[in-house]
Parts: structure tokens; C-alpha cells; sequence
């Protein structure tokens, strides 16, 4: 099973300029930000989707269902704790269950799914080095860029390594899933320690691997890719010009947060 | 084929008594180290754990002392030119440096981009990399592989790029630390066979090593010992002291050590070199071939009630291809059993079955006649360990003895219950002086061990060992396998998955080998190693002694051995 997300196409939102495309993971960030309302995330919601179906995503997304779901399940159930506004209308002990407090919930969870999404969509779609080029030009210094960029590789290889670590441990009778909240959190200590000690060897092993390449040889390190300005990408810009004003204009308004509905 | 031209004027490499020390260490890690390698030559270097071959490589490209806290004296010249005041990156064009591991040192996502990342961070022009980048992957054979995720490539493809991203700088000397220490049969084949090719072409290689039989095609070998230059000299001359070389923790090569217990004088480069050797030395052998040498009476093969059983069991990754087909196995209590095969050839998928960490799509485990879906982890634990290749994926505790007691604890042992297992489980591995030592401090070696006790505490009827030597000087596999052995005449079932054919022939009873999730050949040692066909098709390879043994028309498995039935006939 592959453990990046990159899915090789050749769409055009692939071949957009990766400046293009980290403007677009902002404009998706800033476009969710200013929305509460469930139905304003719709057009937001909607544009993923359709880049989702135009870039043969849908397996990322598969992978990562079950994350999505959770997050949306259980911040509509958390919200029903702490927002208590509204008509009750069943009452629950400790929940807040009314109308308005549902679709806060809600709101919240489908604003972290899309968030996550954005995230999904530009990673299935982006190189690294795209990535690091893109923060380049957005004026972002190369060894913070491509810090950036390069952390993205390793999550996964961490997140492989803590899978076989949690077998290692169960093999040796450890239950995860004994006591309460906390104690639960308190029993991944034999995870996250070789997880950690892992984590520092392997940085340690690639810092070094990186400076035997050359990599803080030069301040301003060529480019072997070039990466032309095209009609898409101007297209594409204004596009997300417009989507990031919609949205910052349903703030604005009024019809992107949840008051109508109180 | 591309060449790269060296320039032959001055020593490639001149490093004048190097000594240094780590930050806290109580002895030098290198002390006057003083050689010269002349452009073009490849030196091997050898020695133990903890001798300093890393130190010395990491040296010659200012990682020590740029990366690492010590005391660094004396003076290294690259080309002629002195190294002190640079940078770990002044010196990337002149010194290329190849790492064991290959995943921490592939940053790109496309093969041609990989190779170009050097060349970019030297600020190199577009054009000059674009000629760069083709000769490159074509003198590491993967032409056609420009497009390719580097993630996507085998063990061995990998390290072949990592050498082609350091060829594109056209470096003076090009340092391999350990390259194929993780990788299988057939990747170490493909990077020993590049490593030749690139030294016919006059490039100036440092190669460290544990397999003294890779280095055979070296100009010289350096053998460190304590961080001083125990022998420095031809393979030849250096190979021939077999003495030294145990002392310094280097296995010496086996068709060497077997001529020196036969009283001839040679080094063989070859397994026909030493046939040659022999011959001469005893004329009428040469003629005493005997066609049939499998005894029958040895095949391995159980009998007996199954303690594992493996029941036309198959599994498949979700929406990936099969990576077990139909497999069929039984192991009996106390079973030595080695399982062979490629990287993604199904071994460990297999082993995680029996231990309960994946589950069959299809057939079923059986432990001791029970199915293994129904017994409690509890149960299976106690009946079978298994030993994770890495041992730092499991070691957290902050000493030795808690490390051990982890397993007992989770099974609500009482305290003097775990004590004594503590004590025992110590006691077996040789631990028993290090209980309040820090698991993170100890050797490799030792932490391997640690992780040995750790699941031998549970007193489980049967042991999967998981690659149970990699990245282990010989004298720290010696002292593993040692212990395995141990444990298999107190009544433990051993299975070990191993990619190392020494290992295989002198310690396992039974082979199984693996392809493509199906097991290809289920047999006696002997009887496996007779499988030239199947050998090759696999990639996996008799020692040495043993291919010099059938060309007598003997099947031996150990240089013992063959000398015994030499000796016998002479």
C-alpha cells in the first residue's frame, strides 16, 4: 500500500504553477475560515469535490474515511457540550441538544473536514518539490521551505514505523485500550518513545544526508524542473481570487455565520 | 557505458594522525589514523562494531566534526586540497557519501529529480544538469527509470540512485558506509556488481564492510580495531591472517580460512581459484566427484504433530495483490526452521500470521492443534514470540530489567514470579550485568539481545526471529546465533527469517523458501542448497564453501566440514 498521498496525473491541476497551488491551499484555508454555516461551506465543499473527481483523488479520501467521519461525529458531539444555545429539544444530561447547538456542531465538523480535505486534495496533487518551489516564490527562505515540504514525506514513515511499534508492544500482552480517557493517552507511552527516538535518528540520518548532497551550499539553490506561468494558472488565480471574496463576503454579510438561524 | 574521469596526480584521500574523540567518550573513537588512498584505488574497510569505520567515513566528508559534538585533531587532505574550515556542503562535490539507510537519504519524488538534487543545491546550472543526469543513471543501470517515485523502487534500486545522485557531482572519492547491509540478496548482488563496474572505471571508492568475501576485488583493506589500523595491506596479505582478523571481529573469508586449515598457502579470489589450490595440493581429488551427495536421511522434513500449522492460508493487503497464496506449512516443537526468499517475497506477512498480528483472508493458523483466531493474544504470546527485526521498535523502559519485566507485568505476573524470569531470561542472553543499565546505551548486539530476553520472559514454546544479525559485526552474530542455538536445544522452536546464506547452513534444520507469496521449496538444508536452479532464480546463493564443497562432490555446510571430508580422503 503506497504511504504518500502524491497520485501521479497528468490533469491540469497537476500542471498548475505550484505557486498556483499553494495560493489555492490558502485560498481553501481562508475561504473555510470565515464560514460557520453549514450551507455557506457548501460552495467551498463543492469546488473540492468536483477537483476531487478531476484529479482521480477519491482513493486518498477512502483511505482517509474513517478520519473524516470521526472528526465530523465527534465535533458535532462535542459542540453539543459546550455551545448551549438554543430550544432544548431532548434533553440529554451534560448535552445541549437544540437546533442551533446541532448545527453549530456541525458546521464546526464539516469546517475541520474541509480543512482536511484542502490538505488531502493538495497533497494528491503537488511533488515536494512543488511544494518547496511554490513557498520559494511566495518569498518563503529555501531552508524553511523545503523543511516545510519535507516534513510531509516523513509523517507517513513515522506514522509506518508507530504501526510497528504498537504490534511490537501487543505482542508482548499490552492492552491500548485499558481505563479511561487518561490512562489510555498515558498507556502510548511505550509507543511514542521509540517513536520519538526513531523520529531523531532518522532526522539526525537525513540532516546528514542532506548536507553531503550540498544542501546549504548555495543560499539560492537552481531549479532543475522549470515551472512556465500558463492561461490555466492565470485562470486558475483569478478563480481562487473569487472564491476566497465569496466567502470573505458571506462573512461579511451576515449569511456565512449561523445567526439567521436563531 | 559512461565514464568518469579521475585525475591521478595527487592521493585521492591523505588523512595525517586523525584522532577524535566523542563528546563524553572515555576513549578515542579514532587515534592517529594516518593512510593515503592514490586515485582510482578502492579500499575496504573492516573491522567490529564500535571500531570507528563510520568515524573515519564520516571524517573524510567533515561530518565529524561539523554534525558530531568531540574532539577532532590531526588533517585530512581530499585531492590535495585541505579540508579544515569547510562545511559538510563545501565538500559534497569533492567526497560523495552512500549510507546504509536508504529511505533518510532519498528526498525527491522522481528518479531524474533525485539525481539533480546535488547538482541544484550547488547552484549548477540547468543545462549542465540535463547532461549530467542520463549518464549518471545509466552508469548505475537504471536508464529508463527517470519518472519513477524513488519510493517505488527495490532496496537495491534505491541505493543504486543514492550512488547516481553523488556520481552527478563527479566527485573525487565516493564513500559507501555499510550500503548493503539492509538490503536482499539480489540488491547486494546489484550494488556489488555497480561498485565493481565503477572501480574498472578508476574511480576512487571507500567501501566499509562486514563481508570480508565482497572485498575480495579491493586494492587494499584497512581493518580497524579499537580505532587504530590493526592491518592495513592487499586482501591477499590481510586475509590471510585469520587471527587478526577474529580478533578484530571480521569474518575472514571462508575459502581462505578452509585452505589455511588444509595447510595450503593461497588466497583465493574464487570458488575455482581455491578448487585449483586444492587439487594441486591433493592431485587424486580431483577426480573423486560423486554425483549424488543429498543424504536423505537428513531432509528435515516433519513427521511428527504440527505445533504450527498453516492451512492453505492466503492474504491480501486491502485492494493490493496477494501477498500470501495458498500457503501450506507445519513446524513441530523444537524445529530449526530458516524462511528465505526476496524483500516482498511474503516471509514476514507469513510470520505475522502465526503470531496473530494479520489475519487470513482465507484457511487458517493453527497452535498446538487450537485455531489461533480463538485463542486470547495472551495465549498466543506464551505459545509464540516473535523478534522485530529493528529491536528499537520496542525498547521505551529506562532500564534493562524494566525492558524485560514489560511483557510478565502486562500478563499480571506476581513480582517474585517476575524476578525470576527477569533473572533467567537475563541470564540467557548475557545481560545479567547490565539489568540497571539503560536499554538505549547498550550496542546493537546487545539490544538485540535485550530484545530476545524481553519476549523469552514469557517462556514461549517457539521464537521468530526476524533478520536476526542485520547491521551485527560477526562477532555480535556469532554471540546471537549462539544464544538461538542455545535456546533451540533447551526445546524452543526456532524460526528465523534471513536473507544470509551462511546463517542458513550452518545453524537451520529445514529451509522454506518464498516467492511472490507461494512457497517454492520446503526441505533439509542440504537438499536446498542443491537447488542450483531454483538458488539462481531466487537470487540466494550457497556459501562459498559449500559450492567449493560440490565441486568435490561433497555437500558441505560449514568450512569444519569441508575440511574434515578433504582431510578424510587426502
Amino acid at each position: 500500500m503506497p504511504i504518500y498521498l502524491y497520485i501521479d496525473r497528468g490533469t491540469f491541476v497537476h500542471r498548475l504553477h505550484p505557486t498556483v497551488k499553494v495560493f489555492a491551499l490558502f485560498i481553501m484555508f481562508w475561504s473555510v475560515y470565515w464560514v460557520d454555516n453549514p450551507i455557506a461551506l457548501l460552495p467551498v465543499g463543492l469546488v473540492m469535490l468536483w477537483i476531487a473527481q478531476l484529479t482521480d483523488s477519491w482513493p486518498n479520501f477512502y483511505r482517509l474515511r474513517w478520519l473524516f467521519a470521526i472528526l465530523v461525529f465527534t465535533t458535532t458531539i462535542a459542540w453539543m457540550v459546550f455551545y448551549r444555545r438554543g430550544a432544548v429539544l431532548v434533553n440529554v444530561p451534560v448535552f445541549h441538544v437544540s437546533r442551533l447547538s446541532l448545527v453549530f456542531g456541525f458546521g464546526r465538523g464539516i469546517k475541520l473536514a474541509e480543512l482536511l480535505a484542502a490538505s488531502v486534495l493538495f497533497l494528491s496533487t503537488t511533488k515536494i518539490e512543488e511544494f518547496t518551489y511554490g513557498l520559494q516564490r511566495m518569498r518563503v527562505p529555501y531552508r524553511v521551505s523545503f523543511a516545510i515540504s519535507l516534513s510531509f514525506r516523513l509523517v507517513p514513515l513515522f506514522i509506518d514505523s508507530a504501526v510497528t511499534i504498537v504490534d511490537a508492544q501487543r505482542l508482548r500482552g499490552y492492552d491500548f485500550n485499558q481505563g479511561g480517557p487518561i490512562e489510555r493517552v498515558r498507556r502510548y507511552v511505550p509507543v511514542v518513545i521509540p517513536v520519538f527516538m526513531g523520529a531523531l535518528r532518522k532526522a539526525n540520518n537525513m540532516a546528514m544526508a542532506l548536507e553531503t548532497r550540498g544542501f546549504g551550499f548555495s543560499h539560492e539553490p537552481t531549479t532543475f524542473i522549470e515551472y512556465p506561468v500558463t492561461g490555466a494558472d492565470v485562470l486558475a488565480f483569478a478563480f481562487l481570487i473569487g472564491l476566497g471574496t465569496l466567502n470573505f463576503m458571506l462573512y461579511w454579510t451576515g449569511l456565512g455565520g449561523i445567526g439567521p438561524l436563531k | 557505458m559512461k565514464t568518469f574521469s579521475v585525475n591521478t596526480n595527487q592521493h585521492a584521500v591523505s588523512a595525517q594522525e586523525v584522532t577524535f574523540t566523542y563528546h563524553g567518550a572515555d576513549r578515542p573513537a579514532l587515534q592517529a589514523v594516518t593512510f593515503t588512498q592514490n586515485a582510482g584505488e578502492m579500499i575496504g574497510v573492516m573491522g567490529a562494531s564500535g571500531a570507528g569505520k563510520s568515524t573515519l567515513a564520516k571524517c573524510l566528508n567533515r561530518i565529524v566534526p561539523e554534525f558530531e559534538d568531540g574532539d577532532f585533531r590531526g588533517a585530512i587532505r581530499i585531492a590535495g586540497e585541505p579540508l579544515e574550515q569547510l562545511r559538510v556542503c563545501d565538500v559534497a562535490p569533492k567526497v560523495g557519501m552512500v549510507f546504509q539507510d536508504f529511505e533518510s537519504q532519498l528526498f525527491s519524488t522522481n528518479v531524474a529529480h533525485e539525481v539533480a538534487f546535488a547538482m541544484e543545491q550547488v547552484g549548477m546550472d540547468r543545462a549542465e544538469m540535463d547532461r549530467r543526469i542520463m549518464p549518471a543513471l545509466e552508469a548505475v543501470g537504471l536508464r529508463g527509470f527517470e519518472h519513477r517515485d524513488p519510493m517505488s523502487l527495490s532496496g537495491g534500486e534505491k541505493q543504486r540512485l543514492a550512488i547516481a545522485s553523488v556520481l552527478a557531482l563527479r566527485p573525487s572519492v565516493i564513500v559507501l558506509d555499510e550500503p548493503t547491509t539492509d538490503l536482499d540478496p539480489e540488491g547486494r548482488a546489484e550494488v556489488f556488481e555497480l561498485i565493481k563496474k565503477l572501480r574498472a572505471q578508476g574511480l576512487s571508492l571507500i567501501v566499509i564492510e562486514h563481508e570480508s568475501e565482497e572485498l575480495r576485488a579491493a586494492d587494499r583493506i584497512v581493518v580497524l580495531r579499537e580505532g587504530q589500523i590493526a592491518a592495513d595491506g592487499p586482501p591477499s596479505e590481510v586475509f590471510a591472517r585469520t587471527e587478526l582478523l577474529r580478533e578484530c571481529g571480521v569474518r575472514p573469508p571462508g575459502l581462505g580460512h578452509a585452505l589455511e586449515l588444509l595447510g595450503i598457502e593461497a588466497q583465493p579470489k574464487s570458488v575455482e581459484q581455491a578448487y585449483d589450490a586444492i587439487v594441486r595440493a591433493y592431485p587424486r581429488l580431483a577426480t573423486n566427484v560423486v554425483s549424488n551427495v543429498a543424504d536423505p536421511s537428513e531432509r528435515a522434513m516433519p513427521s511428527g504433530p504440527a505445533f504450527i500449522g498453516i492451512e492453505n492460508v492466503s492474504f491480501s493487503y486491502a485492494g493490493g495483490p496477494r501477498v500470501l497464496d495458498s500457503i501450506d506449512l507445519k513446524v513441530e516443537a523444537g524445529e530449526f526452521l530458516a524462511i528465505v526468499g526476496q524483500n516482498g517475497s511474503g516471509k514476514t506477512t507469513l510470520a505475522k500470521h502465526i503470531v496473530g498480528l494479520l489475519q487470513p483472508a482465507t484457511g487458517r493458523v493453527t497452535i498446538d492443534g487450537k485455531n489461533r483466531a480463538q485463542m486470547r493474544p495472551a495465549e498466543t504470546a506464551r505459545a509464540v514470540a516473535y523478534v522485530f527485526q529493528n529491536p528499537d521498535h520496542q525498547i521505551f523502559a529506562a532500564t534493562v530489567e524494566d525492558e524485560v519485566a514489560f511483557g510478565p507485568r502486562n500478563f499480571g505476573l506476581p513480582d517474585d514470579e517476575i524476578r525470576r524470569r527477569c533473572d533467567e531470561a537475563l541470564e540467557a542472553v548475557g545481560l545479567q550485568n547490565e539489568r540497571q543499565s539503560d536499554p538505549f546505551m547498550l550496542s546493537k548486539g546487545e539490544r538485540q539481545r535485550l530484545a530476545v530476553a524481553s519476549v523469552l520472559v514469557l517462556r514461549p514454546r517457539m521464537l521468530i526471529l526476524d533478520e536476526p544479525t542485520t547491521g551485527l559485526d560477526h562477532r555480535e552474530q556469532l554471540r546471537m546465533m549462539a544464544l538461538v542455538r542455545d535456546l533451540n536445544r533447551a526445546g524452543i522452536a526456532i524460526v528465523i527469517i534471513t536473507h544470509t546464506p551462511w546463517l542458513v547452513a550452518e545453524y537451520a534444520r529445514r529451509v522454506v523458501l518464498m516467492r511472490k507469496g507461494a512457497k517454492i521449496f520446503d526441505g533439509g538444508v542440504r537438499e536446498f542448497f542443491m537447488q542450483d536452479e531454483l538458488l539462481r532464480s531466487s537470487s540466494f546463493r550457497a556459501p562459498e564453501i559449500t559450492e567449493l564443497g560440490r565441486r568435490f562432490g561433497t555437500l558441505a555446510l560449514t568450512t569444519g566440514e569441508f575440511v574434515a571430508w578433504i582431510k578424510e580422503r587426502a
